[in-house]
């Protein structure tokens, strides 16, 4: 095998232009990849965020903050760095404001010595954890639609995911289907609330459902809680640990971010009965060691913030998701279902609308310089639905999602942009109904969506340029 | 099976040890890759030294992170970030500037032209290049070889990966390659090499020799080389040569590095894996789950520092061959054999003659009796049995604490 891959290589140098040796080369350098790599594809989210990049688009698309973090938190991890906090380090004090955030919020004894892991991000406990309590073969419930990383965290540590799909409109917990994902395999559930990317807060019923299935199959639960201070109207997040018996069998993982806008810092943490935490932390050293040291100590800081902090967080998202729910009322969006939690509304396209989300999302990109995340990457074939077939399952390609983690000035220039194009938007989707029809009908027709995308992109620049000769531009 | 996770900590209330006993029965007996194997993974011994050596208010010479700062000019940069609003998610694969300022220090020190877009992978730290190395482009089942004594995070992130362990233990006094010996245990399983070099902890750099012995058997064999060179910039006796500057070798290897070690901030976690695209496909798959981005404002310094005039670099060396003479010296005058050391800040010694069983009692005698923290080397081999005579000592601190330290020893050690 090596002397055959040497000779292709030869070739490959010899003549790069030989086909064939240079996809023999491109196979045999594949086969390096380890199977779980090879299974992997480019995080959509960021394949779309290039194309943004290129239009100079809007972007309500990736989830962090346009706007600057708290100066208070800045300041104290810039006295850090002066202060020389710069090798590794671990700051048990992040611990003891973690564990006394859990009992003021979540009435939860947890001993900061034993039970807290720092790690570098939300991202790193959940895959730290993944590793530890994930062997190879072990079912993994996720709810459906979900935050992308979960299900590759779970393959890469052996498992296999499970989706149970939540029912829109409302995104609703059916106890049924919950029941019959369980088989003697599960170890474990994820549960992310409050949840990206339809901003539902779980509430108790639905936690206790959880939490009693749980117990019933003596599975581990594994939550992400990094929203945990951006929920609106009044709702509180409830931590699934906190219900009777959870705490024994529930890691919770969160982190800095997203309440604190400093995504980019990587300061997250997990939380779990001792015995759990520390094979987390032995996972944790092996993957990065400590998380930064500078940041671990503005963490103290930022943990350490007074109430009006949170309240004014939560006050500031909400006035923005009632911004973004408005802009997208405007469009033509009709919203059943308004986010209760997080900084993301999931919004279906509307009826009339024959484009799928990605269709739209490049248009809305190419068009209004714009650019949100279509829903599909969140959604995944439900193996165990026992009705699954095409129709039923049509709604995972009718969500957008978009982010209202943007300055207000960004909403603004937004909602500007996007109401430019709804007038134009009515007119393009019955063209667009006539083009595919025609193309239906053609013997040529070869149906791929780029093609069909360019013939209407140019039937919407005609009628784009037909309006800017008659308005003038604010 | 509760031993197959937990370890030593407070024995939990009855109920809970029920549930901790109802919950373990779901995980396997059997030696599966992830949960029994890191079994004897547990608190990494740099930690038990080192409470041990604030209790006994000893001089710590064990871990390997200087006691004095950085340069100001790297601290400033990651300040301005800061201030300029660098605080959100970074593009995973590291920001531009970075990948960048990698690209072009790898020119300097090797010659070989990088695409930074391509074939640079910034990560949280060269710990975390080692893991994304080894989950991405490593099978369960698959061989790895290993050159003992390691760096303890080698053999468990193996573990994870599922990789089976073939193990090559370098002997005193100089550490060299056994070149038969490594022939020997390539099979038809084998799918990479693990390299460190300079070495920790013994000092060792790898020659032109022992490396193009090892780029023969590479090619020959179509394996891979995953090549950590964290302390390249600490090369005293000898120049560091990149194994993936060999003929044949770049297409098959992946150069690991970071920031920490060359610019005494080992804190900020930012590393680095330079590999051709077919292998940083791998790399970057894994990283993007486990960490997802690097840290932000200190990925901007880091561009800054690797862009530090020759000068840093030279000044770095003078300074740290000063402490190593104060430290070799010290260790030959108390009586250790102190093996030739030629790249890192590590110094690995023979304690036998202080009548001490093995090198983890010398290590708590050294600390309880004189005051000073040395390393065992036992935890860096497979076969602890194989390093029972040797402990490490570092010269990453300021030149009183160096003094100090041996001072102690002078005084204080005495041979049996």
């Amino acid at each position: 095998m090596a002397a055959v891959q040497w000779k292709l290589k030869q070739a490959a140098d010899d003549k790069f232009c030989n086909d064939n040796a240079a996809e023999g080369r491109r196979m045999a350098e594949m086969e390096k990849l380890s199977l779980v790599a090879k299974a992997l594809t480019p995080s959509p989210i960021q394949q779309l965020s290039y194309l943004a990049q290129r239009y100079n688009a809007i972007n309500l698309a990736e989830g962090f903050p346009d706007f600057p973090a708290p100066p208070h938190i800045k300041n104290a991890a810039v006295s850090a760095i002066n202060s020389d906090f710069n090798q590794y380090r671990h700051v048990q004090g992040i611990c003891d404001h973690v564990a006394r955030k859990m009992k003021e919020m979540h009435g939860l004894d947890v001993d900061p010595l034993t039970d807290i892991v720092i790690c570098c991000g939300q991202s790193e406990a959940f895959a730290a954890t993944m590793f530890a309590i994930v062997d190879q073969g072990d079912e993994v419930i996720i709810f459906d639609p979900s935050y992308e990383t979960y299900e590759t965290c779970i393959r890469l540590a052996g498992g296999v995911p499970v989706h149970v799909a939540l029912e829109p409109p409302n995104w609703t917990l059916n106890l049924d289907k919950l029941k019959k994902s369980f088989t003697v395999k599960t170890k474990a559930i994820v549960l992310n609330s409050p949840h990206n990317p339809t901003g539902k807060v779980f509430t108790k019923d639905e936690l206790e459902i959880i939490a009693g299935a749980c117990q019933t199959w003596n599975i581990l639960a594994v939550t992400d809680e990094v929203y945990e201070h951006i929920t609106f109207d009044k709702e509180s997040h409830i931590s699934l640990a906190s219900l009777p018996e959870m705490q024994k069998r529930t890691i919770v993982t969160s982190s800095l971010s997203k309440t604190f806008s400093v995504t980019g810092w990587r300061i997250g943490w997990a939380i779990a009965p001792a015995w759990i935490a520390s094979a987390v932390r032995n996972i944790h050293i092996r993957i990065t060691d400590s998380a930064p040291a500078p940041f671990q100590e503005a963490a103290l800081t930022a943990l350490s913030s007074p109430p009006a902090y949170f309240d004014s967080l939560r006050s500031d998202y909400e006035s923005k998701r009632d911004c973004a729910v408005n802009m997208l009322a405007e469009v033509g969006f009709k919203l059943q279902f308004k986010p209760k939690g997080s900084f993301f509304v999931f919004a279906p396209l509307p009826e009339n609308c024959t484009l799928s989300d990605v269709e739209f999302v490049e248009e809305l990109i190419k068009q209004a310089g714009v650019v949100a995340v279509p829903g599909c990457g969140f959604f995944h074939t439900t193996l165990c639905e026992e009705n699954s077939s095409p129709a039923a399952l049509s709604y995972q390609r009718r969500y957008i999602r978009f982010a209202f983690c943007k300055s207000e000035d960004t909403l603004a220039a937004a909602s500007r942009k996007l109401s430019k194009l709804v007038d134009a938007y009515a007119i393009l989707v019955s063209r667009v109904r006539a083009i595919r029809l025609g193309r239906l009908v053609s013997k040529n027709s070869c149906f791929k969506v780029n093609s069909l995308i360019s013939c209407y992109v140019a039937h919407l620049a005609i009628l784009l340029l037909a309006q800017k000769s008659e308005h003038s531009f604010k | 099976m509760a031993s197959s996770i937990s370890t030593a900590v407070p024995a939990p209330q009855q109920a809970a040890v029920s549930t901790q006993d109802e919950l373990t029965q779901k995980i396997p007996t059997q030696p599966l890759q992830v949960t029994k194997r890191l079994e004897k993974f547990k608190t990494t011994i740099f930690t038990q030294m080192s409470s041990l050596a604030i209790k006994h208010g000893a001089i710590n010479l064990g871990q390997g992170f200087p006691n004095f700062d950085g340069p100001d000019f790297v601290k400033e940069a990651a300040i301005q970030a800061i201030r300029d609003g660098k605080n959100q998610y970074a593009r995973g694969y590291g920001v531009p500037n970075l990948n960048s300022a990698v690209a072009e220090r790898f020119k300097k020190d090797t010659g070989l032209v990088v695409d930074p877009e391509k074939e640079v992978t910034v990560t949280s730290g060269c710990t975390e290049a080692i893991a994304a190395t080894m989950l991405g482009l490593i099978n369960p089942g698959d061989e790895v070889i290993l050159f003992a004594p390691f760096y303890d995070s080698y053999e468990a992130t193996l573990s994870m990966a599922g990789a089976k362990i073939k193990c090559i233990t370098l002997r005193p006094p100089d550490f060299s390659i056994p070149i038969d010996e490594l022939k020997s245990v390539v099979s038809k399983n084998t799918r990479a090499i693990l390299m460190n070099t300079p070495h920790n902890p013994t000092g060792k750099m790898f020659t032109q020799e022992e490396l193009n012995a090892i780029a023969s058997l590479c090619i020959e064999n179509d394996l891979l080389v995953f090549s950590d060179e964290v302390y390249d910039k600490l090369a005293f006796e000898m120049d560091h040569i990149s194994i993936a500057s060999l003929p044949g070798m770049y297409e098959r290897t992946v150069t690991m590095n970071s920031l920490g070690k060359t610019f005494s901030l080992t804190g900020w976690k930012i590393g680095w894996a330079i590999a051709p695209p077919h292998l940083t496909w791998g790399v970057r798959q894994a990283h993007s789950f486990l960490t997802f981005a690097t840290s932000t404002p200190m990925q901007f310094a880091a561009a800054t520092a690797l862009r530090a005039p020759d000068s840093y670099y030279e000044e770095l060396r003078r300074d740290y061959m000063a402490k190593k003479n104060i430290l070799v010296e010290g260790l030959n005058s108390v009586g250790f054999t102190v093996f030739p050391s030629s790249g890192t800040y590590f110094v690995v010694v023979d304690h036998t003659t202080f009548g001490l069983e093995n090198d983890v009692a010398f290590c708590e005698y050294l600390i309880k009796e004189v005051g000073v923290v040395a390393i065992p080397t036992s935890v860096f081999y497979l076969n602890p049995e194989e390093g029972k005579n040797l402990v490490r000592f570092t010269f990453c601190k300021d030149e009183e604490t160096l003094k100090s330290a041996v001072e102690r020893m002078k005084q204080k050690l005495s041979k049996k």
